[in-house]
């Protein structure tokens, strides 16, 4: 995996308009961010939703972000992870939607016909994580919601490298599992 | 990065793959609410967000209890909120270049609601939009004896600032760029059992 970019800091635009800095911050990480949420949300709508909400939190706090705390890149995840948790506290009541559309879904599909099985396949690996416990969910969205590498997963989630990629393959094993059944 | 385990390599790559794409029009449209300096929806909830939320559900009876034994009006209903969503195909023009901006109260009705085409791409409503339809607070239809009607539908959103992402729009014109008739409408939560869902046009 490719190094990312890393977040136009704000100690580096100092007096930026919130709009430049968060248009910045969003071509470096808004895909990224998206589909992240999107992993763990139901519908493009509500992922477009939360991804707004990351970005507007991003403007609001970016004065207590420290470079020598975290990397930019990881600190507007922690926000994203957050705004997840938050999320899924005030829905957790709500009727979940079912998996559907998968409009924004990227394909290299070459015909309308693989695409739809490229989409099917996609909802079954969605529909299988959303039936896993909260912490296999979290860390199988991070690590692939997002393209987060193992090391940016450990600092999200305050735990050694190691016990991060333990737990991944762990999550992995009950995925399979849950697959298979 | 180590590879995964050998067995779980093929779970491995066909996660890698699952990549989503943002539409096109959200980029700008955050950048739009930062611009105009807009919060955040939510405040993040505090670790004991349950406890939290036990203190607020308490002040909030209080604060009702207060209303109806003092009669304090301004207890009664908060103050209207302004809530401006870009950027949907809502005129049938083809392009999602549509907004829709709302002044009403959170989860009640609309008191004002207009549906414009966001040409200068700012993700919000401005001067340099070119407004398609501007209501009051009932929805009705702008003309009446139009040929060519086409209803357009978008769901789900939270358009009424009530929180959730709950509420659909409906449109009625005729393409690509008049818009006769507007409405938001929000799913029902619950529907009692054995009825089916209503869906009041606000």
């Amino acid at each position: 995996m490719s190094a990312p970019a890393d977040l136009p800091s704000p100690a580096r635009h100092p007096g930026a308009a919130p709009d430049s800095a968060c248009r910045g911050w969003y071509e470096a990480h808004g895909r990224a961010v998206y589909s992240y949420l999107r992993f763990h949300l139901s519908s493009a709508d509500e992922a477009g939703d939360l991804t707004a909400e990351v970005f507007l939190r991003a403007v609001r706090a970016e004065e207590r972000f420290d470079p020598a705390r975290a990397s930019a890149r990881t600190w507007l995840f922690r926000i994203a992870r957050n705004a997840l948790l938050d999320h899924a506290r005030r829905e957790r009541r709500r009727q979940q939607v079912p998996l559907g559309a998968l409009r924004d879904l990227q394909s290299d599909a070459p015909s309308p016909e693989e695409r739809v099985l490229w989409e099917e396949e996609v909802g079954r690996l969605l529909s299988a994580v959303a039936g896993l416990g909260a912490r296999d969910r979290e860390i199988i969205g991070l690590r692939y919601g997002s393209g987060l590498d193992t090391r940016e997963v450990a600092e999200i989630l305050g735990v050694a490298e190691a016990a991060a990629r333990t737990r991944l393959w762990r999550a992995l094993a009950r995925l399979r599992e849950a697959l298979r059944s | 990065m180590s590879e995964p385990p050998d067995d779980l390599r093929d779970l491995d790559r066909a996660l890698r793959a699952v990549r989503f794409e943002p539409r096109a029009s959200l980029g700008p449209e955050i950048a739009g609410r930062a611009a105009r300096r807009e919060p955040p929806r939510t405040r993040p909830l505090a670790p004991h967000g349950r406890g939290m939320r036990g203190l607020a559900a308490a002040a909030a009876l209080a604060a009702g209890l207060a209303a109806v034994v003092l009669g304090l009006p301004v207890l009664r209903r908060g103050a209207p909120v302004t809530i401006d969503r870009c950027c949907y195909d809502l005129d049938g023009g083809g392009a999602a270049d549509d907004g829709i901006r709302i002044v009403g109260h959170r989860d009640a009705e609309v008191q004002r609601l207009w549906i414009y085409e966001d040409q200068d791409r700012s993700g919000g409503l401005t001067p340099g939009d070119v407004v398609r339809l501007e209501r009051g607070g009932a929805p009705a239809l702008a003309e009446t004896g139009t040929g060519g009607l086409v209803t357009r539908e978008h769901c789900c959103v939270d358009f009424d600032g009530g929180g959730p992402a709950d509420d659909g729009v409906l449109v009625i014109g005729v393409p690509p760029d008049r818009v006769l008739m507007a409405a938001i409408y929000e799913r029902e939560r619950r529907p009692a059992a054995g009825t089916p869902a209503r869906f009041p046009l606000r």
